[in-house]
């Protein structure tokens, strides 16, 4: 029996040319600084803008995703692209509650990350912004946190697309891929639940706090102490519970069901055929 | 002349975009004050006007998850500040002092005090509000009308989330069938059975109908596209390109106040954002709209989305001219000072709650029926029903 070679990118649902892949490279590094910027930014200074910056990046955030998201759709995107995107944004709107307030077992990423490995990295950046998007409008709720939410599962996604097909000469499928996947889920869960993390913890722990509080942000502080304090918070509050539960819910459900999700994914690819337009030429 | 306030006042649901203009401006005036008085007025004012306009829709209805977390925020917050540190003068309560073994720096616990407890009970109130006031234009504004006023340039991304939102009932009868047949083939595994027999099939069978969505929108004409010249098309992604990096670029300018000013990276973004609105409205041009059941944005919205202006105005200016008001020092302890310009500027924010028009009410003892695969129209009443 012969293996069908993997998609190439031309033939992806949702393909990213140069113009998308500079934007989106803007948008990582801009994410990124709006992530990380308690730990760069020098301290407030009383011009009258104050400690304000995070609440001018809830507001710029959005439309960064927006502009790369405009782009991106710039050539127009196929109808069954769109049908599959939302269909999977459902199920994962669906997912997301089961999995909330159980000890941060979250059932959101598995599918995510499946859809990203079969669809590649611009269908999984755009559903890792449209599930998160619509499970706000459905159950979770819209709040200053769901721009950056929608920009840390877009990573999420994106990355599992741009995980290799071949590894030492050899395709990377049936075990290999599952294991390959689950490594990646447990990596992106302690990522995750990081990077939030450091978004939120300015807002708990507040510069109001003052110096004297060992885990607190101090504004202006130097990178490796506010690294140290930021690392101590994390580890005590969150890594043991919320994101030890998230890698081993990732693990538990991509070893269940990854490989007959992504037959089933792959299955679909083949049904739709996201390849150009087939051409009639005179011979 | 009545006739003008007759019509002003007709009850109908505003354009979603001024409810959540309203909300913006709320969250703004919470971000530039932690005055608890002000801030509890604003809380107050949210729910207020969430009472008078809300409809019945299950959207509506989601409000009180926002106040649930508006306090968890609180409690939570105040409760990291007693964990880390909360020493000051006025000490309220003496707790023992916590040392991690093997991490001396690290002290938990301990006596806390007034002044602490105000300070971060100040700050949460900040977060709690601004999270209430995006609760209160989820509870007024109709989700589904908002994507509906989606710009253009997004559309392909709106239809998803439309999709998505749409599809999301369907899951639950997909469920139900799955079910049904397993009770026909007398399946009774558990576990990793259940995955396997219940997961699998309502996956596979999500995604088969999704191929036969998209083949019924390819024929309606769904995620099609106007013909767009490629020199439009180069300027679009060329106005993208360059308001994302400037829009980059400047904020970090306004992060790095220590070495260019303030109005420079102010002034950055500004740009970046006009070139990026720009971009995004030569973009939409590619998709063709209906023009059936429009939006219109009337006297009312303004009113609702002007209040909104208004009090962020007043409220920046107050933080600035008058800082002890927004910012009210937490030593030595007292009642935070408040004065009639910062009061104005958040009871501006009631307007609405007043001169909004109501939303349509169904009078009691009658029959509502809403169909089920159309929840978004508007309800059919008939009157004089038996109940």
């Amino acid at each position: 029996m012969t293996r069908r070679a993997p998609l190439t990118l031309d033939d992806r649902p949702v393909p990213l040319e140069w113009k998308s892949a500079l934007m989106l490279t803007v948008l990582t590094v801009a994410g990124l600084g709006m992530f990380a910027w308690p730990l760069f930014v020098a301290a407030p200074s009383p011009s009258g803008l104050g400690d304000a910056s995070p609440f001018i990046f809830v507001a710029l955030l959005p439309l960064l995703i927006f502009l790369v998201l405009a782009q991106i759709s710039e050539k127009g995107i196929d109808a069954k692209a769109l049908a599959i995107l939302g269909v999977l944004s459902a199920i994962n709107a669906a997912l997301r509650p089961l999995g909330a307030g159980t000890g941060g077992i979250e059932t959101v990423f598995f599918l995510l990350i499946l859809a990203g490995r079969v669809f590649g990295p611009g269908f999984g950046f755009v559903l890792g912004c449209t599930s998160m998007f619509a499970s706000a409008l459905l159950t979770a709720g819209v709040g200053p946190w769901m721009p950056f939410q929608m920009l840390a599962s877009a990573w999420i996604g994106m990355g599992a697309g741009f995980l290799p097909n071949r590894l030492f000469g050899r395709w990377v499928r049936g075990k290999a891929e599952v294991a390959l996947l689950v490594v990646y889920g447990i990596v992106v869960a302690y990522l995750f639940g990081a990077i939030m993390n450091l978004w939120f913890w300015p807002f708990v722990t507040g510069p109001s706090m003052g110096a004297d509080a060992q885990l607190a942000y101090i504004p202006g502080g130097p990178l490796l102490e506010n690294l140290t304090r930021f690392a101590w918070f994390t580890l005590i509050t969150s890594t043991a519970v919320w994101d030890t539960g998230r890698a081993v819910a990732n693990t538990v459900l991509i070893v269940l069901v990854g490989a007959p999700v992504l037959a089933a994914f792959r299955r679909t690819v083949r049904r739709a055929v996201f390849a150009p337009d087939i051409e009639f030429v005179q011979p | 002349m009545t006739s003008v306030v007759k019509r002003f006042f007709m009850p109908r649901s505003l354009h979603p975009g001024a409810w959540w203009g309203w909300a913006i401006g709320c969250a703004v005036v919470a971000s530039r004050t932690v005055n608890p008085i002000l801030l509890g007025l604003l809380i107050a004012i949210c729910c207020v006007t969430v009472q008078v306009r809300r409809t019945s829709a299950p959207w509506a209805m989601a409000f009180r998850m926002y106040l649930y977390l508006a306090c968890f925020i609180i409690v939570l917050r105040v409760g990291f500040r007693v964990l880390f540190s909360a020493a000051g003068p006025t000490v309220v309560l003496r707790l023992p002092v916590v040392t991690i073994p093997g991490l001396p720096s690290v002290r938990l616990l301990g006596p806390v005090s007034a002044e602490a407890l105000v300070g971060a009970g100040g700050s949460a109130l900040q977060l709690a509000a601004m999270v209430v006031a995006v609760g209160a234009a989820n509870a007024l504004a109709n989700p589904k009308r908002l994507l509906a006023a989606v710009p253009g340039a997004l559309y392909e991304w709106g239809a998803v989330v439309v999709i998505a939102i749409s599809v999301f009932p369907q899951l639950a009868e997909s469920l139900v069938r799955v079910g049904r047949a397993r009770q026909l083939r007398a399946e009774t595994g558990k576990g990793a059975h259940l995955i396997r027999n219940v997961a699998m099939p309502v996956l596979s069978d999500a995604l088969d109908r999704s191929l036969i969505l998209a083949g019924a929108m390819d024929s309606r004409g769904y995620g099609r596209s106007a013909p767009v010249s490629p020199a439009t098309r180069r300027a679009t992604s060329a106005l993208l390109i360059l308001g994302s990096l400037a829009v980059c670029v400047g904020a970090y300018g306004l992060l790095d106040t220590g070495v260019t000013p303030v109005w420079a990276g102010a002034s950055m973004v500004a740009v970046g954002v006009v070139v990026a609105v720009a971009g995004l409205k030569l973009s939409g041009a590619r998709a063709h709209r209906t023009r059936y059941r429009p939006d219109p944005m009337a006297a009312p919205e303004w009113v609702v989305l002007g209040s909104g202006i208004l009090a962020c105005v007043g409220m920046v200016v107050v933080s600035i001219a008058q800082p002890l008001v927004a910012y009210p020092p937490t030593q030595p302890l007292g009642v935070p000072p408040v004065s009639v310009g910062a009061l104005l500027a958040v009871l501006v924010l009631l307007v609405p709650a007043a001169l909004a028009p109501s939303p349509q009410r169904w009078p009691s003892g009658s029959v509502t029926v809403t169909a089920d695969h159309a929840p978004d129209r508007q309800p059919l009443t008939l009157r004089g029903a038996p109940r």
